[in-house]
């Protein structure tokens, strides 16, 4: 501090001036830029477009894009600072090598002939499946997609999966399952459009703000949320239904049976277009408004109330997210979803869908390119027909493309600690923070011979354990597409050049096929990720994931396209924005036969249920201020300062039984491990014999307490229902 | 708007469904634009002021318009000109956590501005808007004091407070201020007020769970409550009660000044009633102990040199007025000091009048302590608190020294009693009162600062009763000294300001 300022005589007025930004006026000086690059949020499925201030090759700002379709130029809290991320101090910079267990510096070449080498080793001494990639879904598309040929055709490892197995896998293969493919029907006009709005397990106050702003243009909507917190988005409800954890089956089933018994479902469009409703309808007998109540605590009025009410919608919109798919029947519980507006007709209809609200800003990008759970553009591994047309799109022979998927996430955790996998491949996820029951993952660790975590950030949890580090370029740093929620592919715009020797996951791919000697055969003449992008357009072309018709050059122009788009689509929108696109409207689904199922599923209690040991329900969520782990959120200071800090609720009637007062240190245990210091909120939030926390914090990890329970279908983790039980801490431990 | 979509197959691709309904339409134009604006449509007539609107039944908490208001002023990340809070009500699941958002309040009669020393603070003619200026401003931090919501944050960078002025740059370009623009839920808007018509009913309108009572200054923000707002709620912060900044330079201030002008008066008295050896010494020491920390004022203030500029408002502010009292002072002290120097005739009158000048002094010195936002300083027993301080350690300043003193140093023993006296009953009053902020002062002081404030008390009684009787006035004084400045340490310390209800986590440390 110098002595101008001691004295008083500096104030930093030029630091505080104001100006006029040409673009969106008064404000501070400081974040006024040279230019502003327009892209797209970094963070959630929302996909908000947003501009990034420049300026001296540093960003300084950011502002939400008014003419974007998602946001109309709102963003959340954390998109607001966004640009902060950038700049963090824990950036990755340079590649690192783990010589005698400290990292030290190597040059790019170096570091990717050392992971060239180490994989292949593996792999000739154990076997093409000896190889493991776990990615993302916070790349760019056309980065999925040269990663999904990289790691399929140029390393013939098929044992690779994403973190959006942790997210939306529920979802993918309820989709699948009911309709025959993947890709979320509904768009976010229907928040709009809708008279009923049914939120399941999504807290959208918390977590897509945005889609709060969506909702909120809506003047005639009856919104019902189903969740067994009081959430912020339980707050807004017209109908909030506090239903016991994971009754959520019984509850829908019970919807169904009012449905079917009240007349009011749609037989026609069932006989038309769905298979599987005599089955239901039998199954659905016993899940009577009596026994749903005791199921779900609900009062039975209260479950005639939101069945009447669904099923006399006009327009009922259903959305859910990770309240459903955080579950050992997450994929079921979405086909009951599916169930509902199956039943009364009511899907890809303006206003009517059911609708996964996606979590990562690109998790839709992977599941449609990245060559994980199916091949791209969602073909089939073991479709005959969708193996001949990617081959030849590709021009290689069918038998060079993997004969069926590789592990799911969970799998190769497993196959890591069965010795299966011996190099593992980490891109952008932090998995010792998000992956449950965290100790299985750290031992799959300790039997791996070699471990590349390619990041954004150094260190994390998961980077520390690397053998070696490759830092990677982040949002605002490299150009690309992201597709939401909705199925719109928004543009990405590099605004900076990253720090350090740091690059884009793209070049990083190029650099390691060079290496492989496989470049020009998987990424034939690309020089940039626009070559990538446009050779997608044409293996996307003909599916229902059609990106065909979307170029660089349409998506500068409108911000954002929804697929499918092909070419006549974009001559009929005659440079014009083009029109609300939603799937499966005409009735024709994406099962061989043209028609959607219906499933009958049974309620089934959770598996870990509480015991004297463990009397609590754990369950976890986010706080509006985090993004996942928290590797770029903690690096915003503003975040940081709003939300330092985890803590966990109980309801106090609990607190008073166990003696504790807000704010005293807790520690919460499960049969699997404990979280010391917990700062303790009482509230009525949360129902007498639940408690709940966030995920966000590595140093207090709620993965060292959930499960390794998975959906058999999806493969996706019960992140929720963990028993636990909940000591002051310091005090003796009493099992 | 139609319910279906009339669709249409795509040729080349089956499964695309193209809609055939135009592109949709601007929201204004589906008519999705019923509601009341966000921004004022029409001029402001005389009268009238500009105002938020805050609807707490929309607010998810999604503090956007705290970081929107962040990167609108550019402020670090522990400055929030807007502030989002908490209060939660009901019984599972009737539970309702609700949400506070909140700038300034551009009150009607704005307590930071009649505060300010300097003059830094304006209710813009125009638009209402309580417009502060940082050229002016000299960072005593008064005003942060004084505002009921704590609205005025100190910027340590700076060295001079900083508050939300409504965007004003940004509505009088005809866009809306940041937090408006941002906020998802539209709970936020600008909106006119009539003033007149607002001061009768801004009771039922301005008032809400989590805010302090509107009365202190006529807050001009108006609260939607939502319609099932629960009977009773708690802030979210509400268990979590911290002591506040000690104003280190503060304590020593005020206490020096007020041994000073105690320990003058005792001498002036003292010789007006048969004289003793050594009171010029005292009256001298006095002085300049009073000199010294008046000299040292000025560090308390984030722009020290721009110190002067404090008495610019001796018309409504006490701090201005405490100022000009001390260094009259501080200047008839002077003068009658030279005039026992030089045995100029006239020197009682002269010391007479320096007394009552200091005694006024610390009036004022109190004054700047009596304030509606700060509820546990707001009462006489803060005035009854510095005056006891000078009348107990004044008449022990003479004796330390060495002079004549005999009765003298007995009398501050009713004095010590009195304060002892003052101080308990101070401690009941507080723990009695039904204000949350008196009882949280309470708590702290029979909490976490329990053994200091028995600590100082203690040191009184010793100091300056039971020392003295033994004739040990010396020592005496010296912890009669170490008690008042614990005393007012504690002072400073346990307050609890009024403030809108935080988070769990936060609670921003006022000044």
């Amino acid at each position: 501090m110098n002595v101008k300022r001691l004295l008083g005589l500096d104030t930093l007025k030029e630091k505080y001036a104001y100006g006029r930004d040409p673009r969106f006026g008064h404000t501070a000086a400081a974040k006024i830029p040279d230019r502003w690059v327009a892209t797209t949020c970094g963070y959630c499925s929302v996909g908000c477009g947003m501009h990034i201030g420049v300026r001296g090759g540093k960003a300084v700002a950011v502002r939400g894009n008014e003419e974007h379709p998602v946001n109309l130029g709102k963003l959340c809290p954390k998109g607001l600072a966004e640009h902060e991320v950038i700049a963090a101090g824990s950036r990755a910079k340079y590649p690192l090598l783990k010589k005698n267990g400290r990292f030290e510096r190597i040059g790019w070449d170096e570091a990717v002939r050392k992971a060239v080498d180490e994989f292949r080793r593996a792999q000739r001494r154990y076997g093409s499946r000896a190889l493991g990639v776990v990615s993302t879904g916070q790349l760019v598309t056309e980065e999925f997609y040269a990663l999904g040929k990289l790691v399929q055709l140029g390393f013939g490892a098929n044992n690779y999966d994403g973190n959006t197995t942790l997210c939306m896998a529920g979802a993918v293969s309820g989709y699948k399952r009911s309709f025959g493919s993947d890709g979320p029907p509904g768009a976010y006009d229907d928040f709009e459009e809708a008279d009923v709005v049914f939120l399941i397990g999504a807290n959208i106050a918390d977590n897509h703000p945005i889609l709060c702003y969506r909702l909120e243009q809506n003047r005639r909507k009856t919104v019902v949320v189903a969740d067994p917190r009081v959430s912020k988005t339980a707050r807004i409800a017209d109908i909030y239904l506090p239903l016991k954890p994971r009754s959520d089956i019984a509850l829908l089933n019970g919807i169904a049976h009012i449905l079917i018994r009240a007349g009011l479902i749609d037989r026609d469009y069932i006989d038309a277009h769905a298979t599987g409703f005599a089955q239901l309808r039998k199954h659905l007998e016993k899940y009577t408004p009596e026994r749903v109540a005791r199921v779900t605590g609900l009062g039975e009025e209260q479950i005639y109330r939101v069945a009447l009410l669904y099923g006399r919608a006009r327009a009922p919109f259903i959305a859910w997210t990770m309240g459903v798919n955080h579950s050992t029947q997450g994929t079921e519980t979405v086909n009951v979803i599916n169930n509902l507006a199956l039943l009364t007709g009511n899907v890809g209809k303006a206003g009517a869908s059911p609708f996964s609200i996606t979590g990562q800003c690109n998790a839709m990008g992977s599941r449609e390119t990245a060559f994980t759970a199916s091949m791209p553009g969602y073909r089939k591994f073991d479709d005959p027909g969708d193996r001949e047309e990617l081959a030849r799109l590709w021009n290689i022979s069918p038998d060079e493309l993997p004969a069926n998927r590789g592990h799911a996430y969970p799998d190769i955790v497993e196959a890591c600690i069965k010795g299966e996998i011996k190099a593992l491949w980490i891109i952008a996820t932090n998995p010792l923070v998000s992956f449950p029951n965290v100790e299985v993952l750290k031992q799959g660790f300790e039997n791996l011979d070699f471990l590349v975590v390619q990041d954004g950030f150094h260190p994390t949890p998961t980077t520390e354990q690397a053998d070696l580090v490759l830092p990677a370029a982040i949002w605002g740093e490299k150009e690309g597409s992201y597709t939401n929620s909705e199925r719109r592919v928004s543009k990405v715009g590099k605004a900076v050049e990253p720090p350090g020797e740091a690059k884009s996951d793209f070049d990083i791919f190029l650099d390691f096929a060079e290496n492989l000697g496989v470049k020009e055969k998987l990424y034939p003449g690309w020089s940039g990720p626009e070559d990538a992008f446009n050779e997608w357009r044409k293996v996307s072309a003909g599916r229902l994931c059609d990106y065909s018709g979307v170029s660089y050059e349409l998506l500068e122009k409108h911000y954002a396209v929804q697929w499918p788009f092909t070419p006549e689509q974009a001559r009929r929108a005659n440079g014009k924005r083009p029109p609300t696109s939603r799937l499966y409207a005409d009735g024709k689904f994406q099962t061989p036969d043209g028609k959607a199922k219906l499933f009958a599923v049974e309620w089934e209690p959770y598996p870990e249920q509480p015991s004297d040991a463990f009397p609590f329900v754990f369950n976890t969520g986010r706080t509006v201020e985090h993004w996942h782990t928290r590797t770029k959120t903690k690096e915003v200071k503003i975040l940081e300062r709003m939300s330092p800090s985890a803590w966990l609720e109980m309801n106090p009637r609990d607190a008073r039984r166990l003696g504790l007062k807000p704010h005293d240190r807790v520690t919460v245990i499960s049969p699997r491990g404990r979280v010391e210091n917990l700062e303790l909120r009482i509230t009525e939030i949360v129902a007498p014999g639940q408690v709940f926390m966030p995920f966000h914090y590595a140093e207090k990890n709620s993965n060292r307490l959930t499960q390794s329970a998975f959906d058999p279908i999806s493969r996706e983790p019960n992140y929720k229902q963990a028993a636990v039980r909940v000591e002051k801490s310091g005090a003796e431990s009493v099992a | 708007m139609a319910a279906t979509a009339v669709t249409t197959e795509s040729a080349a691709n089956p499964f695309v469904i193209l809609s055939a309904e135009p592109p949709p339409l601007p929201r204004a134009e589906r008519g999705l634009e019923s509601r009341s604006p966000l921004m004022p449509q029409i001029p402001l007539q005389d009268g009238e002021q500009y105002r938020f609107h805050f609807d707490m039944s929309k607010c998810v908490g999604c503090k956007c318009c705290e970081v929107a208001c962040s990167e609108q002023n550019n402020n670090p990340a522990e400055i929030s000109w807007r502030r989002v809070g908490e209060v939660e009500g009901g019984v599972f699941p009737f539970t309702q956590r609700l949400h506070l958002s909140m700038g300034c309040n551009h009150c009607v009669d704005p307590s930071c501005m009649s505060g300010c020393p300097t003059g830094a603070y304006a209710k813009d003619a125009k638009t209402g808007i309580v417009l502060h200026d940082a050229d002016i401003c000299i960072g005593c931090e008064y005003c942060i004091w004084n505002c009921p919501y704590s609205v005025p944050a100190f910027n340590a960078e700076r060295g001079v407070v900083g508050k939300c002025d409504m965007c004003h740059g940004r509505l009088t370009a005809g866009d809306s201020p940041a937090c408006v623009a941002a906020c998802p839920s539209e709970a936020l808007a600008i909106e006119i007020v009539d003033i007149a018509e607002w001061k009768s009913k801004y009771r039922d309108e301005a008032n809400a769970p989590g805010l302090p009572s509107a009365d202190d200054t006529i807050s001009t923000t108006r609260v939607t409550l939502p319609a099932d707002m629960p009977l009773h709620t708690e802030k979210a912060d509400y268990h979590r009660v911290k002591p506040e900044k000690p104003h280190y330079s503060l304590v020593a201030m005020t206490v020096l000044t007020q041994l000073s002008v105690g320990g003058f008066a005792a001498a002036w008295l003292l010789s007006l009633f048969g004289g003793a050896d050594g009171l010029g010494t005292a009256a001298l020491l006095s002085l300049a102990l009073g000199l010294a920390s008046f000299a040292a004022s000025p560090l308390h203030l984030g722009r020290p040199i721009y110190a002067l500029l404090a008495v610019r408002n001796v018309k409504t502010s006490w701090l201005s007025r405490e100022i000009l009292g001390l260094s009259s002072f501080g200047l008839a002290a002077s003068v009658y000091a030279a005039m026992l120097l030089w045995g100029a005739p006239g020197a009682p009158a002269v010391g007479g009048l320096a007394s009552l000048l200091g005694l006024f002094g610390l009036y004022a010195s109190a004054r700047i302590y009596l304030v509606p936002g700060r509820p546990a300083w707001n009462s006489r027993q803060t005035i009854a608190d510095f005056l006891l301080t000078a009348a107990t350690l004044g008449p022990l300043l003479p004796a330390a020294v060495g002079s004549e003193y005999g009765v003298l140093s007995q009398a501050a023993a009713p004095a010590a009693v009195a304060q002892i006296l003052n101080q308990l009953w101070r401690f009941l009053r507080l723990v009695r009162s039904e204000e949350y902020e008196k009882q949280a002062s309470a708590r702290l002081l029979s909490g976490e600062l329990a053994r200091l404030f028995l600590l100082r008390l203690g040191l009184l009684m010793l100091g300056a009763v039971a020392l003295p009787a033994m004739g040990l006035a010396a020592a005496g004084f010296v912890l009669t000294l170490a008690g008042a400045l614990i005393g007012r340490y504690l002072f400073f310390v346990s307050v609890v300001p009024k403030n809108m209800a935080m988070t769990f986590f936060e609670r921003r440390e006022a000044a």
